[in-house]
């Protein structure tokens, strides 16, 4: 008897030891992916390097102009995903009556934010180049394309983000006489804002982080100078840092991890200020 | 045309003012507020000219500009002037405003589903172009890939896919979930049942970020660090097949970056057992590990198995770090230190070459495609009715 006890202590040591063991790994390749590039990568970054262009030498190579492309594609990605996520939450959420078409727009918006980016991908490379004959690899198109992939992340957060205000505001307003749309614009909606703006930068830091659809609108060629415009060819952070893994020149190894270095300290400050947000949005409620 | 908006806008902020001062005027309206009646005069500005002026640059992409813009501006000042004229005390301008406003967020949340009929219609047009070509069973059952060698010739030959299919299913669904499932579901229940509530605090959230690191990282950290020790294990080994593009590279780094998917869905699934089931258990003197196994597990299993599908339909669709770490080359092997390619590597591979629009090699991308997208959204469908089953049985 004493021995089954003993045995069975042992199982409980085990299988705690197990599961520390899961959680030491996962977080150590984390450390380990985190610190190899800092290693790799830090040596490289410099004032040069964040302002200047690509170019076919690796030592004046720079990333200014894929930021200043990932900036505009990010720019307009979220000027279009936002109001239209946004007023999308907010019909399905305060407006829609209870029918199978907003079921149907429901379970097209869930699945939307399930189908791999690649599949946007196509989705652009036919309608935005095929059919509306736009210009390959340019800012417009990257945004129009990701634009369509973060609107459903948006609605979805934003959706929990207006459930979470409660009934009672929206039963004073209409007690007062303020109309359904009154509720919903002076009532909800500012209550719900730093939710909805948490999900939206954590979309957007999807979006700027994504690279495999924007190589399929083009955007996979040397471009040695910034855009200026919308429809002018450019370049984005994490295209550079795949056209650069490709080169044989050993100068382009440094480059690379430079620019995730770069690429990931933009992420992780667009995730902080989003934690903060929910934070603040927590503490008041 | 910015000119022209800004002109558009303008007269629509005209509009505004006009007919919030008319509203102001009627001292005897009751129920209705100037700004109200300010917004309806704006709106019928603003809005008809916006929209025809849309409507143009969707058809004819700025060749011309002086017969929209003398339009849209007619038009918003008759918009507009028709508008004001309809202001009278009491007049009901807040309603229908609002009705406005209904529909355009009505619209705006159509916007999800012409994506998606346009995502289905456009991969289904396409991919049956490509079928008309080449026939179903060739390219679902077609052990032969190599469409980059067609020009001239039959181009029926080299366009099998199953050894696309298979690798897709090699990386994705058994290399990847062999290291997520195991570590994301133990780390799971180590942090929800066994860790400090100091550990939980920021050990979650560091599990978090492997998610939110973008795949192109993942992609290069496979290439140039995982990619090469993999090869040297397997020729130390002594594996012939040993590559440097091996599906056991690609496929463990994919594995890491879904860790977060399986440990927060199986989190989820565990916290919502309810406790009494637990605690009953740990009454009858069950160890707290026995608890796990026997009760916890098996109740929320169905939970467990929706988000390790939705995680096998995340792989199963991740492209960058296939692009940068898998082979080019379709081969049907299981073994792991062998070269393979996915789907998705093949879909960069054919539509980024300087190929024609219309080739059997672009549409070939295009069949792809339609099966990944019907294989996620199969595996979505399944994996949400499972999670949902978990809901109807605890009710």
């Amino acid at each position: 008897m004493r021995r089954h006890a003993r045995r069975r202590r042992a199982a409980e040591h085990r299988f705690r030891l197990l599961g520390r063991a899961a959680v030491a790994v996962s977080i150590g390749c984390l450390l380990f992916l985190l610190g190899s590039m800092l290693v790799a990568g830090i040596g490289g970054i410099d004032g040069h390097f964040l302002r200047g262009t690509d170019a076919t030498e690796a030592t004046r190579a720079g990333i200014g102009a894929a930021l200043r492309g990932s900036l505009m594609v990010l720019g307009l990605t979220l000027a279009l995903a936002l109001p239209v996520g946004v007023l999308a939450a907010l019909y399905l959420e305060e407006l829609a009556p209870r029918s199978a078409w907003a079921t149907l727009i429901e379970g097209s918006i869930n699945n939307l934010a399930a189908v791999p980016s690649i599949i946007f991908g196509l989705l652009g490379l036919l309608l935005f180049l095929g059919t509306m004959g736009l210009p390959r690899s340019a800012p417009l198109v990257g945004g129009l394309t990701l634009a369509l992939m973060t609107m459903p992340v948006i609605v979805i957060a934003g959706r929990s983000a207006i459930r979470a205000v409660p009934g009672s505001i929206r039963e004073a307003a209409l007690a007062v006489g303020a109309s359904r749309v009154q509720v919903t614009f002076h009532h909800v909606l500012p209550r719900a804002w730093p939710g909805i703006l948490t999900g939206a930068i954590i979309g957007g830091s999807r979006a700027l982080g994504e690279t495999a659809p924007l190589l399929l609108i083009g955007m996979r060629a040397f471009i040695p100078a910034a855009p200026t415009g919308m429809t002018e060819p450019a370049t984005v952070l994490p295209v550079q840092i795949f056209l650069w893994s490709d080169q044989i020149d050993r100068g382009f190894a440094e480059k690379t991890s430079a620019a995730i270095v770069v690429l990931l300290v933009l992420l992780f400050a667009m995730n902080g200020v989003a934690a903060w947000l929910r934070h603040r949005g927590e503490v008041r409620r | 045309m910015t000119a022209l908006l800004l002109a558009v806008f303008g007269l629509a902020l005209i509009g505004w003012l006009a007919g919030h001062a008319r509203a102001l005027a009627f001292t005897a309206s009751r129920g209705v507020l100037p700004r109200q009646q300010g917004w309806y005069v704006a709106v019928w500005t603003g809005l008809p000219a916006l929209a025809l002026l849309l409507c143009w640059a969707m058809m004819r992409p700025a060749d011309e500009i002086t017969l929209p813009a003398m339009l849209a501006l007619l038009l918003a000042l008759v918009g507009g002037g028709l508008a004001f004229a309809r202001l009278r005390p009491g007049f009901a301008a807040g309603k229908r405003v609002e009705r406005i406003v209904v529909a355009a967020l009505f619209a705006a949340s159509m916007v999800a589903i012409v994506t998606t009929a346009g995502i289905l219609l456009s991969l289904l047009w396409e991919g049956g172009r490509f079928f008309a070509i080449v026939p179903a069973g060739e390219f679902l059952f077609g052990t032969h890939w190599s469409p980059q060698t067609i020009e001239g010739g039959d181009p029926t030959a080299g366009m099998g896919a199953l050894p696309l299919f298979w690798g897709s299913f090699f990386i994705g669904a058994v290399i990847a979930m062999g290291v997520a499932v195991p570590l994301g579901l133990l780390s799971a229940i180590y942090l929800s049942h066994y860790a400090a509530p100091r550990t939980r605090r920021w050990a979650k959230p560091a599990l978090e970020v492997l998610a939110g690191i973008p795949t192109v990282v993942y992609g290069y950290l496979a290439a140039v660090t995982v990619a090469p020790a993999i090869r040297d294990l397997g020729v130390a080994l002594g594996i012939g097949a040993a590559s440097s593009e091996s599906a056991l590279a690609a496929g463990l780094v994919m594995g890491v970056m879904i860790i977060p998917f399986v440990s927060s869905t199986a989190d989820d699934a565990l916290s919502a057992v309810p406790r009494t089931l637990a605690e009953a258990s740990l009454a009858l003197g069950a160890t707290p590990s026995e608890t796990v196994r026997h009760v916890l597990l098996p109740t929320a299993l169905p939970g467990i198995a929706g988000g390790v599908l939705l995680a096998v339909s995340r792989a199963v669709g991740e492209t960058m770090i296939v692009v940068m770490a898998a082979s080019s080359v379709a081969t049907i092997s299981a073994n792991p230190f062998a070269p393979a390619t996915t789907v998705t590597r093949q879909i960069v591979d054919l539509l980024t070459g300087e190929a024609t629009f219309d080739s059997a090699k672009t549409l070939a991308a295009f069949a792809l495609g339609l099966v990944l997208f019907l294989l996620t959204l199969f595996l979505n469908f399944v994996a949400l009715a499972a999670m949902r089953r978990r809901g109807a049985a605890r009710a």
